[in-house]
């Protein structure tokens, strides 16, 4: 790979060989309606010319393929010259050199897989009552990611990423269908995450006693509530409503983070982080150790204390604002180009414990679970709420129905008051912008004022 | 390049057979793109991309498994074979795995060759269109591209389904901002199999996307809790359809959780609603994704629902009727203006987009209102921030009193502007 990363010129080249391999599981109660697994990978290059990109990539990584693509990315770079002369940008000087490469359990059979799947159907069917459907999907996913650079760059990335998603449906008193998901993710592959019956039996039970009572759940009073959010959601709001604008590229766009650097954005409660690849003494989920542009991967302190710190940088929107890289430029796919993409996003853990917290609410909802979210330049977020309680005199009640809860990152986030001294992370789903990408967010428990969809 | 990708294909299917899987299904596509992408208002990057999709399925005495990977070398489609062998060994046995039988069609359609040019002029089309109308505007990205897609899949059921579809694309997503406010982000884009008929900002609502985007700088709530209507832009349209099909796809049928499972030859919808397959639309192909040959479906007939959608295993499963569609749509235009649509609303929002998690299972939801307007005695007036909607989709496809004439064509969706009253605002 050292002799593609130069070319005759250019400011700067990159290459990289990815293989993503993926496995995919699904059975619906207790149909196996997906099996199947991937195995691609190919060679990329891209060429940064008098301040414009040239990338080209192929399924292919033999020599001949690696000259193709340099060559069509030079290509593609020059012809952009079209657009009009351009002071190149300095990329920086130094780069990562290392490999990654992690210590992983012996991968599980197919037979082991299918039979765990079999096993939780049958435990469902089994041992709770009333359910009409049960689902269970596995995903896993590695990457390994060959970079050089011409700024002496050049090592392995690698990510291995496994989840487990079980779905439950039961019916209101009404016939009309209820839904619920509980999920396990961690780092490496479906034996690296707990999947037996009796490390998932308490995950399950609790799943369907949430089941139950939102079968049985009220809708949510619309408006603006007090509200405890769960460490998952916290994880979720670390990502979206922050994150996002805190990614350079929409800085630079114009998001509404870019002048805040330096101005309380947050109560001094909070301090939230993307982190490279530690927290705490331990490896996370996703550790990044360098990017895919081959730059070091360092944590990027968003909110300290309340206060806007900094933003997460590529190469180029590192150059633009004039601030460091942190190594968070990211490709999913041999045939993408890097962007700036989060890694291991977090609000840091306060001095509350959760059951003080609900305590002192007089009338709110404790929102645990979401479905999903979206995030905004403006940071105005939206998170899906798939199950909450309504929370009365310092203790839960009711189920709600599926809601939603939005709000202004900047504003919210300023009427947290109290964070909970636990912590937890998870890697599930994918971050979407322009392609997927693999992330872990992780959080503890706060308390805010937020607005809450219904009636 | 399309008889390399049948002669692939061909070879894999023969392989298989010798590896002794009963049935084999076999699908390759070659796929090469060209892509200018403008960051920030300025032209950034220009990319080109070979992709090759090999995607492999085998069922013995039942059982069935599948693996898709992108290496055309014959070592590693041996492979490949003998790790399908593996799997199918160890997945249950279920008389519904079945592939497709007797199908044959071909399909060549749009531009098969990249003009570069072309894509260099959209581009700059739009970015002047910016310049010179929407300057507070900010182009965070956007692409013009073109890819070229050429597929064969074949079973050992004997059927041959090829395409060789060209087309152009354009989208892209920006933001505005003035004095340290900033907008929402918004965005749209489309295909097209001829981009030279149109100005860039005239193609799937770019311009006005711009436009509105620098009206939505400075916005306001829109006040306590009261009931109005909506009438949703078509990027909302489709939100609401997309609900509609998943209801009556195969995951929804297979669970039972779906709320029309029970409701063909039923109302579903107003009776001014006609949704249509549009199956051949710019670079899509009438092939379902269980290999067979999508034909034309009027899904939703003046209200009444034709059809449920389950691909062969779940119609086997479900004892549904096997209906094969594929990925491209259209709601059949009104005979109201959309300027009529809004004089007709007392107090409501004109919606671009919902930013909502997934409905529930019974199609209840609520969402933040992006990207979307206040309207008060029948005109459009500001842009809305922190507005929540709440309803129910399957009870907004009934509630529906307005569809517009005017609509966008996507190049796979083609919806118009619908009006909903009723809906919960907060």
């Amino acid at each position: 790979m050292r002799k593609m990363t130069t070319a005759p010129g250019c400011d700067y080249v990159e290459t990289r060989e990815h293989m993503l391999t993926t496995d995919r599981k699904m059975m619906v109660n207790g149909n196996l309606t997906a099996n199947a697994e991937t195995a691609e990978s190919g060679v990329s290059a891209r060429v940064y010319h008098h301040g414009y990109w040239g990338f080209a990539s192929t399924p292919a990584t033999d020599s001949k393929s690696r000259n193709k693509v340099m060559n069509k990315a030079v290509d593609n770079a020059r012809v952009m010259s079209q657009f009009g002369d351009r002071q190149a940008l300095d990329l920086g000087a130094t780069a990562y050199q290392g490999d990654q490469t992690p210590q992983r359990k012996p991968a599980m059979s197919q037979k082991e897989t299918i039979d765990f799947m079999q096993a939780i159907d049958d435990h469902c069917k089994q041992r709770y009552p009333g359910l009409k459907s049960t689902t269970v999907m596995l995903q896993e996913e590695h990457h390994r990611k060959r970079f050089a650079t011409s700024n002496a760059g050049e090592g392995l990335n690698t990510i291995d990423r496994a989840a487990c998603y079980i779905f439950m449906i039961a019916e209101d008193k009404n016939g009309k269908p209820v839904e619920l998901a509980e999920y396990v993710s961690g780092k490496g592959s479906f034996a690296d995450i707990d999947l037996s019956i009796e490390g998932l039996e308490p995950r399950l039970d609790s799943l369907y006693d949430h089941l139950r009572a939102k079968c049985d759940a009220i809708p949510a009073k619309g408006g603006e509530h007090t509200i405890v959010l769960s460490p998952e959601l916290a994880g979720m709001l670390a990502h979206e409503a922050m994150g996002h604008p805190c990614e350079a590229d929409l800085v630079l766009s114009g998001s509404a983070t870019g002048g805040l650097v330096g101005e309380p954005v947050a109560s001094e409660l909070i301090t939230m982080v993307d982190f490279a690849h530690h927290y705490n003494g331990k490896e996370l989920m996703i550790p990044v150790y360098a990017d895919d542009e081959g730059s070091e991967a360092i944590d990027a302190v968003l909110i300290e204390n309340g206060i806007m710190r900094n933003f997460m940088t590529s190469r180029e929107t590192a150059a633009r604002l004039g601030i460091p890289s942190t190594g968070n430029a990211r490709a999913y796919r041999f045939n993408d180009e890097p962007l700036v993409r989060m890694r291991n996003t977090a609000i840091l853990p306060g001095t509350s414990s959760l059951e003080e917290m609900i305590s002192d609410v007089e009338q709110g909802y404790y929102l645990m679970k979401t479905g999903n979210g979206q995030a905004d330049s403006t940071t105005e977020f939206m998170f899906g709420i798939d199950l909450a309680y309504e929370i009365k005199n310092g203790k839960l009640g009711r189920a709600i129905t599926d809601t939603t809860v939005s709000g202004t990152a900047i504003n919210m986030l300023k009427t947290v008051d109290a964070v909970s001294n636990d912590m937890s992370w998870s890697c599930s789903g994918y971050c979407g912008k322009k392609q997927p990408m693999v992330v872990s967010m992780g959080g503890p428990a706060i308390r805010a004022k937020a607005h809450l969809g219904g009636e | 390049m399309e008889h390399e990708a049948h002669v692939v294909a061909q070879q894999i299917l023969e392989s298989m057979h010798h590896a002794g899987f009963e049935e084999s299904r076999v699908s390759v596509t070659f796929t090469e793109q060209d892509e200018l992408n403008i960051a920030h208002n300025e032209p950034a990057l220009l990319r080109s991309t070979e992709d090759y999709n090999l995607a492999i399925s085998g069922i013995v005495d039942g059982r069935k498994a599948s693996t898709t990977l992108s290496d055309i070398d014959s070592a590693a489609i041996g492979a490949a074979i003998s790790s399908i062998r593996d799997s199918v060994s160890s997945a249950p046995q279920d008389e519904a795995n079945r592939f497709s039988a007797d199908q044959h069609m071909t399909v060549e359609q749009g531009p098969l060759e990249c003009d570069r040019d072309l894509l260099s002029k959209k581009a700059l089309e739009l970015l002047e269109f910016r310049a010179a109308t929407t300057p507070k505007v900010m182009i965070e990205e956007f692409a013009a591209s073109h890819r070229l897609r050429r597929s064969c899949e074949l079973t050992s059921r004997d059927t041959t389904l090829s395409s060789v579809v060209g087309c152009y694309s354009l989208g892209g997503m920006c933001i505005a901002s003035e004095g340290g406010k900033t907008s929402s982000l918004n965005f749209t884009g489309g295909n097209a199999n001829d981009l030279s008929e149109k100005m860039g900002s005239e193609w799937f609502g770019l311009g006005e996307m711009l436009r509105d985007t620098e009206r939505q700088i400075h916005t306001r709530a829109l006040g306590p809790h009261f009931t109005g209507a909506v009438v949703l832009a078509p990027t909302a349209v489709t939100d609401l359809v997309s609900w509609f099909l998943q209801q009556l796809g195969s995951r929804a049928l297979i669970a039972g959780s779906s709320v029309y499972r029970q409701s063909v030859g039923e109302a579903v919808a107003a009776p001014t609603l006609s949704l249509q397959s549009d199956f051949s639309a710019a670079g899509h192909t009438p092939f379902s994704t269980d290999g067979f040959i999508a034909p034309a479906i009027t899904l939703i007939d003046n209200g009444i629902l034709t059809s449920l959608l389950p691909d062969l295993y779940s119609s086997l499963k479900t004892g549904s009727p096997h209906t094969p569609s594929a990925s491209s749509w259209r709601i059949s235009p009104g005979a109201e203006s959309r300027k009529a649509l809004i004089e007709g609303v007392e107090r409501g929002a004109l919606v671009t987009r919902f930013s909502m998690g997934r409905p529930a299972a019974n199609g209840d939801f609520s969402g933040v209102i992006k990207n979307s307007f206040i309207i008060e005695d029948g005109a459009v007036g500001e842009a809305l921030s922190e507005t929540m909607v709440a309803g129910n989709m399957k009870q907004m496809l009934r509630d529906i009193n307005g569809i517009s004439k005017e609509h966008i064509n996507y190049g796979g969706e083609d919806f118009p502007w619908i009006r909903i009253p009723n809906m919960h605002f907060s």
